[in-house]
């Protein structure tokens, strides 16, 4: 009783905090303006030589003032942090947000298509339960949004007017698809169970639609400041479609689909781990291990081809201009990519453990299992060699008896032949990964099966001695050949994907399957779940900095150059540090989310309800499924716990 | 004691963040400051263009980022060791110095065969060195096994030094920098005066302006020569 009263009355407190922090912040904005001096009216007062000259003081401050001339301000300071950092950090939430507004509905979508067609309800009620992690995260996504807009015209007021007179007519478009994408958005998840089937996965495909267009428009005013087309030397547009239509757009409105695809899934996968670590029945937890199951396979399958969107928008930023390319791969942020190879490698490590931790919830999984072991090794081979740099730091005798800064063995690891062939293979391992899991169990009895196992094993051997010969082959080519082997590369591991997972899908039909005891996993698997989401949100982190870091000193690169303060680029250190503090932020506000998400199942709090003796309607018996009710009388009779 | 299990989840929130930021001060730390301008005297020596040559070489000209000096085996751009040596017999009919001078205004005229275009041009955005920043970058390159020549007033085919040899530039006074001729369309500079020697458009035939001691070789048509 003591903390409702406590409860009830920290509400008005916090409000008159918050009005008073308002104030305090609006009187520090207000005292950095111009003030006159006071001066008493000279009416009132006997006009002395020293009013008279307060009064010629007065005067001529006010021509002065009048006689000022406008003068538009390039830049203006954020305080403590500096704009740059402030920019950096709101951008990064509001696309981290949006990344995960624009990927639920996409997998939402394609699970509700699967529940429909195969009639089963726990898809449509997964779907749904995705999708309720989305309206607060829309809210926040629009915040953000907002907050990122009104930051840069307030401190990058000279450029932000450029980039608007650039895309002026883009922002009408998108404003209208905003508004559509909040209209969709609402009536897709207000009106789950409300219309037929077909009209609701309208819906859905129409969110979809709507919100891949927002991210494309809002991606060419970013690809355009890296690769800017359609615009003169000094900046006047010529056209804008050609604006649009820059180099670097379609391959990073591709990269950005996939990688959010990634990202909401393993947020999604994240959030099912949580629910299942709190889960208190067997149902619950069997329940959240299949979501997380689903969550972390959107994540991974979406994960296995960004590798290849990226080699793509690399060539892209290459073919724009070759020394932006090596600006980015061989020159100040060569090393950052060191950095994204321990977290891709701990993804790949982090996903591969969660599938093999899987597979004991699969009776009959023993026999598989013995190839973990190979798997692992391979793993952590590929790993070591996508993580060795090129150049090793050093003392100085340390260079001296290696003869340079490249280590005489390890340094030809740390070239791009040998990185290409590690995270190719890596990929092909993952996806044996993937395959032993779903075969974990089952007995194909398909007359050709022996066949069927012999074509896989000999597409996969083939795929992985293609890709390591080329890798070996690229040492001993010149580099305009050398450059071409990554397209074989990706090729041939695609190919083994597409063909193995072709056959394994007739070889497996009719197969004798095995049960899947659901909830039935470690709980450290939950939390490498947990573990996995913030490596994502930290990549994509990293990946913005170098994506926007690259044009260095140029807004928009080679056109508008960046004459604030900060125009230098800063150390991989702080860059580090800054991703760090914005994705502790991002987690603490999808925590918030997710906690508002799990308020749905919590039962109508009902003190004040009338006591089951006075009638027996009192509005509890339409509690959700599974709530526990704190009222005994009301547990009792509803059997809720 | 259990622990509760937000408290368990952020902390290994707070830990892995923390573990990839400790990554992130593992690896070398440079900040990279935007390219400071040099001031180029009028009565620079050639010795002293080498050495500013040398600079903006390795900062404003971002030479480095690609171009490699003393290393060899399967490299991604020409190795720059020894330059001055090739230079003079790279393209038929084009001397050492107008080698140079059309690899950096006119990069993609010649590729040294085995290497893919992809050098800039470096009068232009976003490297936009002045035509004199550029004589120093030669006089560096002629100095990579070779003896620089060059002059502040010596012209090429892709700029005309001032009418009288030896003398300052028109608008600069012995010692104090030069304001280098506009590029056209670059931001934040200034339009060259009417009859001030004019750069040609790209894809404009470019003008001859070697002095008349030497002659001038026919300049090659675009494309003739193979890479």
């Amino acid at each position: 009783m003591k903390n409702r009263k406590l409860q009830f009355l920290l509400g008005p407190v916090l409000v008159l905090v918050l009005f008073g922090a308002v104030v305090q912040m609006a009187s520090w904005l207000m005292s950095r303006e111009y003030k006159e001096p006071y001066g008493a009216p000279a009416a009132t007062v006997d006009s002395t030589p020293r009013a008279a000259g307060l009064a010629d003081e007065k005067a001529d401050t006010e021509a002065r003032a009048k006689a000022k001339l406008y003068e538009e301000a390039e830049y203006r300071t954020f305080p403590v942090v500096g704009s740059r950092v402030a920019i950096w950090s709101v951008a990064q939430l509001h696309l981290l947000f949006a990344a995960f507004v624009l990927a639920v509905p996409l997998f939402a979508f394609i699970i509700e298509v699967i529940g429909y067609k195969t009639g089963d309800l726990r898809y449509d009620k997964l779907a749904h339960e995705f999708t309720k992690l989305l309206s607060v995260s829309f809210s926040l996504t629009a915040t953000f949004g907002a907050f990122l807009t009104f930051m840069l015209i307030a401190l990058y007021p000279k450029f932000t007017n450029y980039l608007m007179s650039v895309f002026s007519p883009t922002f009408l478009p998108y404003v209208l698809l905003f508004f559509a994408e909040a209209g969709f958005l609402y009536t897709y998840y207000y009106g789950w169970g409300k219309f037929h089937p077909l009209v609701h996965l309208g819906l859905g495909l129409g969110l979809n639609l709507v919100g891949t267009a927002i991210m494309f428009i809002a991606n060419a005013w970013l690809t355009f400041m890296m690769s800017p087309n359609g615009v003169s030397d000094t900046g006047a547009v010529i056209s804008v479609m050609d604006a649009v239509y820059n180099f670097t757009w379609m391959p990073i409105n591709v990269h950005r689909v996939i990688a959010n695809v990634a990202f909401g899934g393993s947020v999604a996968a994240a959030y099912a781990a949580f629910k299942f670590l709190q889960a208190k029945s067997d149902e619950e937890r069997a329940h959240y291990d299949w979501m997380g199951y689903i969550g972390n396979f959107v994540a991974i399958s979406a994960f296995l081809p960004l590798p290849f969107a990226g080699y793509w928008l690399a060539s892209e930023i290459y073919a724009y201009s070759q020394t932006l390319g090596l600006t980015m791969m061989g020159g100040a942020f060569s090393w950052l990519f060191i950095i994204q190879a321990v977290l891709i490698g701990n993804l790949f490590l982090a996903a591969n453990f969660y599938l093999w931790l899987g597979m004991g919830r699969v009776e009959e999984a023993q026999p598989l299992q013995k190839f973990v072991k190979y798997l692992l090794i391979a793993i952590a081979i590929c790993f070591a060699v996508w993580a060795t740099p090129r150049s090793i730091i050093a003392t100085v005798s340390e260079l001296r008896a290696m003869g340079g800064s490249a280590h005489p063995v390890l340094g030809f690891l740390g070239v791009m032949s040998a990185k290409n062939t590690a995270v190719n293979i890596l990929i092909l391992t993952t996806f044996m990964s993937f395959l032993l899991y779903r075969r974990t169990g089952k007995v194909a009895t398909v007359p050709w099966a022996k066949t069927g196992h012999a074509a896989q094993l000999t597409i996969f051997a083939a795929a992985a001695i293609f890709v390591i010969f080329l890798g070996v082959y690229g040492y001993f080519v010149e580099a305009s050949v050398r450059i071409g082997l990554s397209v074989p590369q990706v090729g041939s591991v695609l190919f083994a994907m597409v063909a193995i997972t072709a056959i394994d899908i007739f070889l497996f039909r009719g197969a004798k399957t095995a049960a899947v005891r659901w909830g039935r996993v470690p709980a450290s698997s939950q939390y490498v779940l947990i573990f996995i989401a913030v490596t994502f949100t930290w990549l994509m982190g990293l990946m913005g900095y170098v994506r926007s870091g690259l044009r260095q000193h140029w807004h928009v690169y080679g056109v508008i150059r960046d004459n604030s303060p900060d125009a230098f680029t800063p150390t991989l250190g702080f860059a580090t540090q800054v991703v760090s503090v914005t994705v502790l932020i991002f987690f603490f506000l999808i925590g918030f989310v997710f906690w508002l998400a799990s308020l749905h199942e919590r039962a109508e709090h009902r003190a004040y309800a009338p006591s089951p003796r006075k009638g027996p309607h009192t509005g509890v018996d339409v509690v959700l499924d599974g709530a526990r009710l704190s009222a005994p009388n009301v547990e009792g009779r509803t059997g809720l716990s | 004691m259990t622990i509760p299990l937000v408290a368990r989840i952020g902390v290994l929130v707070l830990a892995t963040t923390a573990f990839y930021g400790y990554v992130g001060q593992m690896v070398p730390q440079s900040e990279v400051q935007p390219p400071e301008e040099i001031a180029i005297r009028a009565d620079l020596t050639t010795p002293e263009m080498v050495e500013i040559g040398r600079e903006i070489a390795d900062g404003k000209g971002l030479c480095r980022t690609c171009h490699t000096i003393g290393q060899s085996g399967a490299l991604r751009f020409p190795d720059l060791a020894g330059v001055a040596g090739r230079a003079a017999e790279r393209v038929q009919g084009l001397s050492a110095l107008d080698y140079f001078a059309q690899s950096l205004y006119e990069p993609d005229a010649f590729v040294v065969p085995g290497f893919n275009p992809g050098m800039p041009t470096i009068n232009r955005p976003p490297i936009g060195l002045t035509d004199q920043e550029i004589l120093c970058v030669i006089a560096y390159l002629q100095s990579l096994g070779g003896t620089p020549t060059v002059t502040l007033q010596t012209s090429h085919r892709y700029y005309a030094a001032p009418a009288t040899p030896g003398a300052a530039p028109p608008d600069a006074a012995a010692g104090a920098p030069v304001t280098t001729p506009a590029a056209p369309g670059v931001p934040g500079t200034t339009p060259a005066a009417p009859g001030a020697p004019q750069k040609p458009e790209p894809g404009q035939p470019l003008p001859l302006t070697r002095p008349p001691a030497e002659p001038a070789p026919a300049a090659p048509a675009r494309g003739a020569v193979t890479r």
